[in-house]
């Protein structure tokens, strides 16, 4: 009966009614649908983040990411897979690397690189090199003297694939190696920095160079689900010798997590714009309800209603029009998430601009369970709040007040 | 005060609570797009100011085609000549002279590829370099072999200043250029990505070690006033660049820079579709009030039509209540508004993820907005426009408006 | 001579699919200076008839004229000007703008016209001493009462010169005392003034006022 009374009161006036609704509804859309876009750029720059060499955790010797050199590194590889292959969860990947600083120089130029020495079969599955060559063709295992190398760099060098290129590196006993190779790829990535700073030879010409004989500098683990990082990094970390080094992503990519964190922060302060901005209305709305029926609402208390069962009645249709704004915010949330999940959002025309924030250039907005039940849970606890005082109002009328007014 | 006016007013008064929140949500968003718009741009400037002051300087006069081969062999030959055009220059409020060549940096156990630059004295002129050494102290001229170099290249050396370093690159003719020389002091700018990589060296000695005679790569100028740099690039490139029959070209911050002001472009509409979305929003929260007040008064404007009052005149009455709502929503919200911007303009505001992001960028990790008429204009603007967009609507309907039908209805 | 002539004049309202014929053929001439009553029962068409001569509603067959004006013929701006200077208009309920004072509603039909604040000020005191509210200028509607408000109406009819003065039903919301008392002061303003005066009503005591009498019943108009 109550519930039937307030749904009626509420279709009263139906334009005033819809143009409030359509106040809640956007602000619950844009709450929605702008954590969905910045949680699908955080998302990918951690996606990429991972696919460029980071994976989910690296293990390496102690002190390696002060001193990224030959000489720090872990000397039983055999011993070390052996272990992850027996305590990885069932569909882990992981790759071993050498990794280390190096002078990349052809005849003409010279540019400072980071040399990676990979596993081309297991390395294909687990981050982005095989998927991002645009020429010429990925390592082949069997090839000591091919090397890879990005866009950005192949121009500055002035150079193209077939051509020949010097790496320089120091090797585990401090001397200066180089090798001469021949460029067999060109890739492209995410962000031109990582396409400067990258180039790619095998594992066995890598540790040939740097005469590391079957040493390793790095392991990179994919997990078959992210969640379960920062777990299974301290798993590894107790069964690994303590030499080694653990460390998940978070640790590996601190812009990235600094990002998020920003993310976050943002999200939430938007929660309470839009919210407020909302509220401003909502609260007018109820109250022009409330006053313009305050002869109607003097009757009920003159027939004996209590003034809480006004509050309530008041309060219930509220809840009504919160909750079909709600339903209507998240179906049109839901929408637009759905609607851009294949082609995304390009932002390709700012290039220059996605690059220097490090942002992905196309962004596929993503929706999380935690975010949409915060906003509804927000947009209903609050606006249920702030219409306590019109519903407050409404229950203060007396009788003989009510009825004077005209 | 008219009467039109003097009945819009008391219109306003007829139902303070409604009136009251409706300014306050005028307000609040005024407030809001007021600070933040403060903010984007106190960012703006603060990041344009650590690239400039530490890299690119305003203006640079390289030779064609450095820009994008950073080849060593494109140099200005003659700099003093652009030197004395600068000195007769009176924007310019420094410039300097940099080189830069590939080198090979080694400690006693560690090697790193890097770009070493020769710097003049003028550099102290110029740039904020000196103002980051952390350790040891700042190049002269006079002194030759001796560097300075970024605190995590020194940390991958395992140097500290008072140690030697040898260096190995290619001389402009090609042969080998080697020599060793003295840590004399640590940089530590706050940006890894500059402090990972930099290595200085006078710039006498660069041009000897590398055979360049009197070249160098870059002349930074630093203009009096970021306004000024348009027009003197422009004077710069008839007097210099024309001179030398085009050898010579005079690039400016965003060309020096290309991703900076498409990044800031970028940050700015991210920023305008919030504040479009959240003024939309407000504008929903408004329209009621702005609506009821005809629907509420229709027997009442029925009436001056009767009387023989023009459309166009209830209209202007109209206009005239939602002008006077929406000033006065936006006078209180401008007012806030700069005080909360003034306040967060002085202390600064710490955004949880920001600070790291910050040492990236190269901004302090506390940001300051900064009001300026620009942030206050835009941010009054949107909330004008969108209150002019909102009073179209219930405007419209009172011209429809018939005596009869509108005096019959409650 | 004759300040308005109605011409078989129809209007038909819809409602829904029906068909409300409220005037069915009226033809009317009124001189100038007339006091005439406009007498039917609810239903008849006389508010539908007093809205037509007021040029606040247009016909569908027939034409009015009024003081020289096709009515039909003007468009929406010129009927709106038409109004303002040549009709004074009394409501039977809601004649004031609630948030003017009584003064300034006098002024309001002044101001419309474009006279200068001084002469509006002193013409509208002027009125509001005629019609007996001298002391009660800066009262607002809501502070008078329903006889007063109703002077205040008579008071703000005749600011603007107006040619015609048309009252529906002024009287309906009053007491019989206080509505007599309202009829004379119009009756008055008629002699004193020369202003054409059309009320309609459905009162016997109003009636009597009257110098002329028309009964309409059905969109008809019976007898005189």
């Amino acid at each position: 009966m109550l519930l039937q009374l307030a749904w009626r009161n509420i279709w009263r006036n139906p334009r005033r009614t819809i143009l409030i609704l359509a106040a809640v509804t956007i602000a619950v859309w844009s709450m929605v649908f702008s954590s969905a876009l910045m949680r699908g750029i955080a998302d990918q720059m951690v996606r990429n983040g991972i696919a460029t060499l980071t994976g989910h955790i690296q293990i390496h010797q102690q002190g390696f990411r002060d001193d990224p050199s030959a000489a720090m590194h872990m000397k039983n590889p055999t011993e070390l897979k052996q272990t992850l292959q027996d305590h990885l969860p069932p569909g882990a990947l992981f790759s071993a690397r050498v990794r280390t600083n190096a002078v990349a120089s052809n005849a003409r130029h010279s540019g400072g690189v980071t040399l990676v020495g990979i596993d081309p079969d297991r390395e294909k599955k687990l981050s982005f090199v095989s998927s991002s060559i645009i020429s010429g063709n990925y390592l082949d295992a069997e090839d000591p003297y091919g090397i890879i190398i990005g866009t950005s760099l192949m121009n500055s060098l002035k150079t193209r694939v077939g051509n020949k290129l010097v790496v320089m590196a120091q090797d585990t006993r401090q001397k200066m190696s180089s090798r001469a190779f021949r460029i067999t790829g060109e890739y492209r990535a995410e962000l031109e920095a990582t396409e400067k700073e990258f180039v790619f030879i095998t594992l066995p010409a890598a540790q040939n160079l740097l005469k590391m004989d079957e040493a390793l500098s790095e392991i990179c683990i994919v997990l078959p689900d992210r969640e379960k990082v920062r777990e299974t990094a301290a798993a590894l970390a107790r069964i690994l010798p303590k030499d080694h080094e653990i460390l998940a992503w978070q640790e590996m990519l601190p812009l990235v997590t600094a990002t998020l964190r920003l993310y976050e922060s943002i999200i939430y302060l938007w929660y309470l714009v839009a919210f407020t901005a909302m509220a401003f209305g909502l609260v007018n709305t109820f109250l022009m309800a409330v006053l313009e029926r305050i002869r109607e609402f003097g009757l009920l208390r003159a027939l004996g209603m209590k003034s809480r069962w006004i509050i309530q009645g008041v309060m219930t249709e509220s809840f009504f029009l919160l909750v079909i704004g709600i339903a209507l915010g998240n179906a049109l949330g839901a929408i637009s998430v759905i609607g851009l999940s294949h082609t995304g959002i390009d932002l390709s025309v700012f290039a220059g601009g996605t690059q220097y924030w490090g942002l992905p250039k196309i962004i596929y907005p993503v929706l999380l369970a935690s975010d949409a039940i915060l906003v509804n849970g927000i947009v209903l606890v609050l606006g249920l709040l702030v219409s306590g005082y019109p519903a407050l109002k409404a229950s203060h009328f007396t009788p003989v007040e009510a009825m004077a007014h005209t | 005060m008219s009467l039109y006016s003097y009945m819009a007013w008391r219109n306003i008064w007829r139902n303070p609570r409604r009136s009251l929140l409706t300014m306050g949500a005028i307000a609040f968003a005024t407030v809001i797009l007021i600070f933040m718009l403060s903010l984007q741009f106190g960012n703006y400037s603060t990041i344009i100011d650590s690239v400039v002051k530490m890299r690119t300087g305003h203006l640079q006069v390289q030779a064609t085609g450095y820009q994008e081969n950073r080849d060593i062999h494109l140099a200005v030959a003659d700099p003093s000549q652009v030197a004395a055009t600068l000195d007769r220059a009176p924007e310019v409020s420094g410039f300097t002279f940099r080189a830069h060549a590939f080198a090979l940096v080694s400690s006693d156990n560690r090697s790193y590829g890097t770009v070493v630059t020769g710097i003049s004295d003028r550099e102290l002129t110029t740039s904020s370099l000196a103002r980051t050494i952390s350790e040891g102290r700042f190049l002269t001229e006079d002194e030759g072999a001796q560097a300075l170099v970024g605190n995590i290249l020194a940390k991958n050396l395992r140097v500290k200043p008072g140690d030697e370093v040898a260096l190995l690159g290619q001389g402009l003719d090609g042969s080998v250029a080697a020599t060793i020389v003295t840590v004399r002091g640590i940089l530590s700018s706050g940006q890894d990505q500059f402090d990972r990589v930099s290595f200085y060296i006078p710039l006498p000695y660069f041009q000897e070690l590398f055979g360049m005679g009197e070249a160098v790569h870059e002349i930074v100028v630093i203009a009096e006033r970021l306004e000024d740099v348009a027009g003197l690039k422009q004077r710069l490139e008839e007097e210099v660049a024309g001179d030398t029959g085009r050898a010579l070209r005079v690039l400016d911050w965003k060309e020096l820079s290309p991703g900076l002001l498409e990044a800031i472009t970028l940050d700015l509409m991210t920023g305008f579709l919030f504040y479009i979305v959240l003024i939309v929003v407000v504008a929903f929260s408004i329209s009621n009030t702005f609506i009821m007040a005809i629907f509420e008064r229709k027997k009442e404007l029925g009436l001056m039509l009767a009387l023989g009052s023009r459309p166009a005149r209830l209209t202007g009455i109209l206009f005239l209540e939602y002008g006077m709502l929406t000033t006065l929503g936006l006078a209180a919200g401008i007012l806030i508004g700069c005080l909360v911007t003034l306040y967060f303009g002085a202390y600064g505001i710490q955004i949880p993820g920001m600070a790291e992001m910050a040492r990236h960028y190269g901004v302090p990790e506390r940001v300051f907005p900064q009001l300026s008429f620009l942030s206050v204009g835009i941010g009054s603007g949107l909330v004008v426009g969108i209150s002019l967009c909102t009073s179209l609507i219930p405007v419209w309907k009172v011209r429809r408006l018939r005596p009869v039908p509108a005096m019959a209805e409650g | 001579m004759c300040i308005v002539e109605c011409e078989n004049v129809r209007k038909i309202y819809r409602k829904g699919t029906q068909e409300v014929v409220a005037l069915d053929g009226v033809s009317l001439k009124i001189k100038k200076g007339e006091f005439l009553a406009l007498a039917g029962p609810s239903g008849s068409g006389k508010t539908t008839l007093f809205n037509v001569l007021g040029g606040l509603d247009r016909v569908d067959e027939g034409c009015v004229i009024l003081d020289g004006d096709e009515l039909n013929q003007l468009t929406d701006s010129r009927l709106a000007e038409l109004r303002l200077r040549k009709i004074g208009i009394i409501f039977q309920s809601f004649n004031l703008i609630p948030v003017l004072s009584a003064l300034e509603n006098v002024e309001f039909v002044m101001l419309l016209q474009g006279i200068p604040p001084a002469e509006r000020n002193r013409k509208a005191k002027e009125l509001l001493g005629d019609v007996g509210l001298g002391g009660l200028y800066a009262r607002r509607p809501a502070e008078l009462s329903g006889g007063q408000q109703q002077r205040v109406a008579v008071a703000r009819a005749l600011a603007g010169n107006p040619a015609i003065v048309l009252a529906d039903e002024p009287t309906a919301n009053l007491d019989s005392q206080t509505g007599a008392r309202l009829l004379a002061l119009m009756k008055e303003m008629n002699q004193t003034r020369k202003v054409t005066f059309i009320f309609s009503t459905h009162d016997r005591m109003v009636m009597e006022y009257a110098s002329r009498l028309v009964h309409i019943k059905d969109g008809r108009i019976r007898d005189e």
